[in-house]
């Protein structure tokens, strides 16, 4: 069964031959039109962070020329101690939050994708809703909410609101990587004696895997860069690197704020790795 | 959520973790433990970013041993939305004058204790009597400043001390495309209801309607309602001229000695910034020692000199920096001054400026 | 053992955690605001509940149906750019060879881990009067102008122009189109991931172009998935009001600015939801009339 996936995510390199030969056309990424395209895709997407990287080497109080080259305001950013904090909740609020989200996220998707039930297109509209509410509003509610039940603001109300949204992000992502699944590979491992636990996270689990990976993401950046909903359920000491961000952006884009955005970019990307290599390890030896 | 308390590693103490832990089930910790004898050594202050002195909070902790929690807002209206839902735990806030007032009657914010506020003797005695709060019964003054012009010396044959700069079709098509307002409803109706000769907290329909017009008919001129960095817009030479808060004009003028700043001589706005303490807060007593330090003729030179705003403080002024001092910037004319207005809430009337804004937006 | 996939309990167990999480902190409060837009602005903005039709005859008056057309429109616009854009570079890397996979997907989704005001600053500085793009043309223009110099046609190309890039209209939709590109990319890798190669492989060897092969077998195989990212695009872009609000002109109002404005400084709440819930309803009709066209357009398979 496995195999059989396997086959398919990976037919490109394993086609006939003959056909490699006179080049796969399947093999999009070596493609020149497609290398093409996909180099003008990538500039578009790090232009701007190359912009904002290399301001924040620029020895001037603001973004505006260049004036030459310093370290200054990575010193700035290290010894701003606000700083370090806001990053640390934003770090907590952003890993609960996705872990919660992704996991709930998925097994609606998954409830949503396999079972019919009366209501189901209703269901579906519901809970879209936190995708459709423009922000504000959804910031709003939430304050009024927590005050309306007496639950001091800060990090956990944050975290549940962050919860909330992401929800419905990673059912979409899961739900629409499912719609292509075919049941029968599920019946097929049954058949060959498998149990029902096993064929879950053998079969189906290893199918939907990217879709969660998607969604993991998607919760994880949603989180890490609310400033509306954030703003409205936080509470004295719970100030999150977007809102010190909005803050200080007030007085205009300084290199500091630069450099301290380059060095969140850089954090999250090495922990990111981090979580990934140790993950691509533990698969491996699990033999997976 | 109770493991979400304990793997926040920092920024979050144990108050925070108890509170956390304590929302999950019942309700009842809001108004509790927050007793009246003996208060924890700690003070939650919730100010405007790069608005403070180096050293204010380092020597408020040397003085008295309280710890501050130091959190952030951008706007006013983020710190009403914040507080009028019920106070989520801070004890001192920087509201601006209107809010003050608004503060005052929706009940957001509770009178001083004078008795523990000696240093309120150094505030200013124009600033102890303001409208919004005759007496400082609610509000310690802080900071204040103007709204302007600020505009680039070279492409100016005399500084634009006129609204008509930007709202008299003649002069302003002269710097078409060149120019900025600012993204805020009430000073931008209010300058071109002083540009009429109107009060700027006008509530008659009519003269309301003209400003609106006459914004409208100056759009072809203007290039953006800036969302407050007019000041970046001027020194990359996107505008030539730009409405923007003095602070922000004082910033750049730093930068590039080609910039400067002008009150408008038809009048414009005055603004104040106050300290106050919110309803339920839970250090009440850590809130007026810190005013009182704030007020200390010694600390706010030091802000005042850190973030080069006009401070409200009379016994500061000695210790203020001579180049501020004669900087019109930050300390204009107080003939030009006694022409400004401080923005007034006004109640229903907002509706008329909530659809002259948004008139103005989709015209 | 009952299988779990007709099992009513797996299915409880399934929906009940983001069941009871979304019913909780997000119907919950949403009631609270649905109520809300009944009522009226008290005197000092505050909230006074009431029964009244009144807030939503107002956000169908002429001026904010204006504003939200409009916004219809630039969402529409720059989520049909993020699909031709976004399309090629989940096909990137969905296809790419399998190790590859998750490194090309971080580096997708990196820049959207920089704050999303401090992304667009940095747009700010590339597109200004004295920003990086029109450092770049200048530089072209100065490198061209030498050139017919020494073909001895010189200032052939004149003075050089700076572009007037920000502040518009344009400028407000390749913001939008930068902020929500991951929103439409995430969906669309996972539907493309899984595509069954053999099937573009059958439609190749039977003689079809790659374009056909794509609009024909392609498309419509990954149309769960083009359908979700679509979706979240434009909603996103829809209720957008950080963007208009930096990179826009003094026309680009668009209807997140007009809700941010009741909360804000009106502290009309009692509009701004009823707004909220105007745009909510504008978002189902537009979600339902792209169900009813796809379901009678012959069956492209399951739309949403």
């Amino acid at each position: 069964m496995n195999a059989k996936l396997e086959t398919a995510a990976t037919a490109a390199p394993t086609a006939p031959i003959k056909r490699r030969e006179r080049r796969n056309p399947l093999d999009y990424s070596s493609m020149r039109w497609m290398q093409i395209v996909l180099a003008g895709n990538f500039m578009f997407l790090y232009f701007p962070i190359l912009a904002l990287v290399a301001f924040s080497f620029n020895d001037s109080k603001r973004n505006i020329t260049w004036q030459g080259f310093t370290l200054k305001y990575y010193e700035k950013a290290w010894n701003n101690i606000a700083l370090h904090d806001a990053f640390m909740n934003t770090m907590t609020i952003a890993t609960i939050s996705t872990l919660v989200s992704t996991t709930f996220g998925t097994m609606l998707g998954l409830a949503i994708y396999r079972y019919k039930f009366p209501g189901k297109a209703l269901y579906d509209g519901w809970i879209h809703l936190p995708i459709v509410i423009p922000e504000i509003c959804m910031g709003v509610s939430m304050l009024a909410f927590f005050a309306a039940m007496n639950i001091p603001l800060g990090i956990f109300t944050i975290t549940v609101s962050h919860i909330a949204f992401s929800i419905p992000f990673v059912a979409v992502v899961v739900r629409a990587r499912m719609s292509g699944f075919d049941p029968s590979f599920e019946e097929a491992s049954t058949d060959l004696g498998a149990n029902q636990w096993q064929t879950f996270w053998n079969v189906t689990f290893p199918y939907m895997m990217p879709g969660v990976v998607a969604g993991a993401l998607l919760a994880f950046t949603l989180s890490l860069d609310d400033f509306v909903i954030t703003f409205f359920t936080s509470g004295p000491g719970s100030t999150t690197f977007p809102i010190k961000i909005y803050s200080m952006v007030r007085f205009s884009v300084t290199p500091e704020v630069n450099a301290a955005s380059t060095a969140l970019i850089v954090i999250t990307l090495t922990l990111t790795i981090t979580a990934m290599t140790i993950q691509s390890r533990s698969a491996r030896r699990q033999g997976k | 959520m109770i493991k979400m308390g304990r793997s926040t590693l920092s920024g979050v103490t144990r108050r925070n973790f108890l509170m956390g832990s304590a929302a999950v089930g019942v309700s009842l910790v809001a108004g509790a433990g927050r007793g009246q004898a003996a208060e924890e050594k700690r003070v939650n202050v919730y100010n405007w970013d790069t608005y403070i002195g180096e050293q204010t909070l380092g020597t408020f902790n040397a003085r008295t041993g309280i710890q501050v929690q130091y959190d952030l807002f951008a706007n006013n209206e983020e710190l009403y939305a914040k507080l009028k839902e019920g106070n989520p735990g801070y004890d001192v806030i920087f509201p601006s004058d209107y809010m003050v007032e608004l503060m005052i009657t929706t009940g957001v914010i509770v009178p001083l204790d004078h008795s523990k506020l000696p240093n309120l003797k150094n505030i200013h005695k124009n600033f102890q009597n303001q409208a919004y709060d005759p007496g400082m019964k609610y509000s310690a003054p802080y900071m204040w400043g103007t709204m302007g012009f600020g505009y680039r010396k070279s492409k100016f044959d005399k500084a634009p001390d006129s609204w008509g700069a930007v709202y008299d079709p003649a002069q302003a098509s002269k710097y078409s495309g060149k120019i900025a307002l600012l993204g805020d409803q009430r000073v931008v109706i209010g300058s071109a209801l002083k540009y009429l000769g109107y009060s700027m907290n006008s509530t008659d329909e009519k003269q309301i309607a003209a400003a609106r017009d006459l914004v409208i008919a100056a759009k072809k001129h203007i290039k953006s309602f800036a969302e407050d960095n007019g000041q970046d817009l001027l020194l990359s030479k996107e505008v030539d001229i730009a409405m923007e808060w003095n602070g922000d004009i004082v910033q750049v003028m730093e930068e590039d000695s080609d910039l400067s700043y002008v009150v408008p001589k038809e009048g414009s706005n005055v603004w104040s910034d106050n300290l106050c303490i919110p309803k339920d807060a839970p250090h009440p007593e850590n809130a007026h020692a810190f005013i009182n330090h704030v007020l200390d003729a010694k600390v706010n030179a030091e802000i005042a000199n850190t973030i080069h705003y006009a401070t409200a403080n009379a016994a500061a002024k000695p210790m203020l920096l001579q180049e501020d001092l004669d900087n019109p910037a930050v300390y204009p004319p107080e003939a030009i001054v006694a022409t400004c207005e401080a923005i007034v809430d006004v109640g229903d009337n907002t509706r008329l400026y909530d659809e002259a804004w948004t008139a103005i937006q989709a015209a | 053992m009952e299988d779990w996939r007709k099992s009513k309990a797996a299915f409880a167990i399934f929906m009940a955690p983001a069941t009871f999480w979304l019913l909780l902190f997000f119907t919950v409060p949403l009631a609270i605001i649905w109520v809300y837009s009944f009522g009226e602005r008290g005197p000092q903005g505050q909230t006074e509940l009431a029964v009244s039709l009144e807030n939503y005859a107002r956000a169908v008056e002429w001026i904010p149906l204006k504003i939200l057309w409009k916004s219809l429109w630039i969402a529409t616009i720059s989520t049909v750019i993020c699909l031709l854009l976004g399309f090629p570079l989940a096909m990137g890397v969905a296809f790419a060879p399998k190790r590859w996979k998750n490194p090309l997907l971080l580096i997708v989704i990196l820049p959207f881990w920089t704050n999303l005001l401090i992304r667009t600053y940095a747009w700010i500085a590339i597109l200004r009067i004295s920003g990086f793009l029109n450092f770049g043309l200048e530089w072209a223009h100065g490198l061209l102008d030498a050139g017919f110099g020494v073909i001895g046609m010189p200032g052939l190309m004149g003075e050089f122009q700076p572009l007037e890039l920000l502040y518009n209209n344009s400028a407000v939709i390749v913001g939008l189109v930068y902020v929500n590109l991951p929103f439409l990319v995430l969906p669309l890798y996972a539907t493309l991931e899984k595509l069954d190669k053999s099937y573009l492989e059958a439609s190749l060897d039977l003689g079809a172009g790659q374009w056909r092969t794509f609009f024909s077998v392609t498309v419509p195989l990954t149309m769960p998935g083009i359908a979700s990212g679509v979706l979240l695009a434009f909603i996103l872009s829809l209720g957008t009001f950080l963007t208009p609000d930096l990179l826009g002109g003094t026309d680009s109002m668009m209807i997140g600015n007009l809700i941010a404005q009741e909360f804000g400084p009106s502290r009309d709440w009692p509009f701004g939801s009823a707004l909220s819930f105007v745009l909510m309803y504008v978002t189902f009709f537009v979600l339902w009339l792209r169900a009813t066209v796809a379901s009678r357009s012959s069956g492209v398979g399951e739309a949403g």
